[in-house]
C-alpha cells in the first residue's frame, strides 16, 4: 500500500472536516483554523507514516488536531496578541458576553499543562466519555478522572487570579 | 466557570469522536447500527451530525492545500500484510480503498482510486464499511475517487451467485471526472436476497464492455480476470 500525495488528497476531502470543525471550535478564528488543516494533511504528505502506524484514521486527526490547536493557543498567550487574535475576534463573531466567554475558555486551556487540557478538549469540548479519552492520551481511565479533577482546579484558580 | 457547560461545551449526548467516527465507517457493525439507530431519536445527536456534514462539504469545495497538489508521489511500499495489519479494520473502512492496493491479480494503474458506498435505511443516510451489515430495500448509492479522469464501472455478485451492474446504466464503463467521492449519478434499492453480496469497482483507461466481465465474475467468482485497460476494487457488505 501506498500514501502519496493523491492519496492524501483523497484523505484530505474524506477527512478534513474532522480537523476544520474542531479547530474552529479551538481557535475560533477561520483563518487559523484553516491554517491547522493545511498544516496537518501537508506535514502527513512529508511523513505518511504517522498516519499509517495508527489505529484509526479519525483518533489519530483527533490527536493532531488537538495538539496543533493547543499549541497554537500557547502561542498566541502572551500579551496583546491573544487580545488581537482571539479575545476581539471571538467577541466580534459570536457577540456578547457569550463570546467573550468563549475566548476566556481559549485563554484558560493555553495555561492547562499539556496532557490536562487535551484531557479537558476531549471531555468537554469533543463530550467524550473517559474510556475514549484514555484512549487518545493512552493512558488509563483512572488517569483521565485525575486530569479533569486537576483541570478543573487549575481552570477555578485562574479564573480567581483573571 | 464549570468545564462542562462552557459555551463550547459539547451539547450532544454521543461524543463528537463517536459521530465522527461513525460518519467515516469506522465503528463496527454492531454499533454502527446502535449509533445510528439513536440517531432516529435524538435531535441533539442529529443536529450535531448536520453541522458535521455541513463542513464536510464545506472542506470538500476548499481548493486543495499546494503540496497535495502536482507533486510526485512518496512510493513507500510497506510488506504486503503489515500495513493492513497496523491500519485494522476501522481505518480499512473508511480509507484504505482511497490508497493504493495492492490485491493479488488486479491491475495497478494510476494512484489513489477509491470507491466508498453510502447506505439509506429509512431516512438515515450513512456511510457503509466494507463488511458492514445493510437490510433488504435500503438504498446504496456509490462514489468514486481517481486522481485523474476514468471510465467507471460497479459490478456485485449477490449472494445466489448472481452477477450485475450497479453502474452505469450503459453497456460500457461511464467516464466519471477526476475527484475525491465523485457521487456517481445512480443508486440502486438492494433486493431481498440475504447473505454476503460482493462489489468489483472497475477504474479503467477505456469504455470497456460490462457484458463479458459480468459473465466472468458470475462464473469465476474474485478469480475473474479483469481487463487490461483496468484496476479492481473489491469490497463486500452483508444483507441481512
Amino acid at each position: 500500500m501506498i500514501l502519496d500525495a493523491p492519496a492524501i488528497a483523497g484523505l484530505y476531502r474524506s477527512h478534513g472536516h474532522v480537523v476544520l470543525r474542531r479547530a474552529r471550535t479551538l481557535l475560533g478564528s477561520e483563518a487559523d483554523a484553516r491554517e491547522v488543516l493545511q498544516e496537518i494533511f501537508t506535514a502527513l504528505v512529508r511523513n505518511p507514516d504517522a498516519v499509517r502506524s495508527a489505529g484509526s484514521i479519525v483518533g489519530w486527526l483527533y490527536q493532531a488536531t488537538t495538539h496543533h490547536c493547543l499549541n497554537q493557543l500557547r502561542k498566541a498567550r502572551t500579551g496583546a496578541r491573544v487580545l488581537e487574535l482571539h479575545v476581539r475576534p471571538a467577541m466580534a463573531e459570536t457577540g456578547g458576553p457569550r463570546g467573550e466567554a468563549a475566548a476566556e475558555v481559549r485563554r484558560l486551556l493555553a495555561l492547562l499543562p499539556d496532557e490536562v487540557a487535551a484531557a479537558v478538549v476531549y471531555h468537554h469540548l469533543d463530550g467524550m466519555t473517559h474510556a475514549e479519552v484514555a484512549e487518545l492520551l493512552g493512558c488509563s481511565r483512572r488517569q483521565v478522572g485525575y486530569l479533569l479533577e486537576r483541570a478543573q482546579g487549575l481552570w477555578d484558580r485562574a479564573e480567581q487570579t483573571a | 466557570m464549570n468545564l462542562a457547560t462552557t459555551p463550547l461545551s459539547w451539547n450532544a449526548c454521543l461524543s463528537a469522536l463517536r459521530l465522527d467516527r461513525w460518519m467515516m465507517g469506522e465503528l463496527d457493525a454492531a454499533d454502527a447500527e446502535s449509533v445510528g439507530t439513536h440517531l432516529s431519536t435524538c435531535a441533539a445527536c442529529s443536529a450535531a451530525v448536520a453541522g458535521m456534514r455541513g463542513v464536510r462539504e464545506e472542506v470538500r469545495a476548499l481548493p486543495l492545500p499546494p503540496a497535495l497538489l502536482g507533486r510526485p508521489p512518496l512510493r513507500r511500499p510497506v510488506p504486503r500484510g503489515a500495513a493492513v495489519a497496523g491500519l485494522g479494520l476501522a481505518l480499512a473502512a473508511s480509507v484504505l480503498l482511497m490508497l493504493r492496493t495492492e490485491g493479488a491479480g488486479e491491475r495497478r494503474k494510476g494512484a489513489g482510486v477509491g470507491l466508498v458506498m453510502y447506505v439509506q435505511h429509512g431516512d438515515e443516510v450513512r456511510r457503509a464499511a466494507p463488511g458492514e451489515t445493510v437490510a433488504p430495500g435500503d438504498a446504496v448509492r456509490f462514489a468514486v475517487s481517481t486522481p485523474a479522469p476514468a471510465f467507471v464501472a460497479v459490478l456485485s455478485l449477490d449472494p445466489a451467485g448472481r452477477a450485475s451492474v450497479y453502474f452505469p446504466q450503459g453497456p460500457r464503463a461511464a467516464e466519471v471526472p477526476a475527484g475525491a467521492e465523485v457521487p456517481l449519478p445512480l443508486g440502486t434499492r438492494l433486493d431481498a436476497t440475504v447473505g454476503e453480496e460482493r462489489l468489483l469497482g472497475l477504474f479503467c483507461t477505456a469504455p470497456v464492455e460490462l457484458e463479458p466481465i459480468r459473465l466472468a465474475l458470475q462464473q469465476a467468482r474474485d478469480a475473474a480476470p479483469l481487463p487490461t485497460d483496468c484496476q479492481g476494487l473489491r469490497w463486500s457488505f452483508v444483507k441481512r
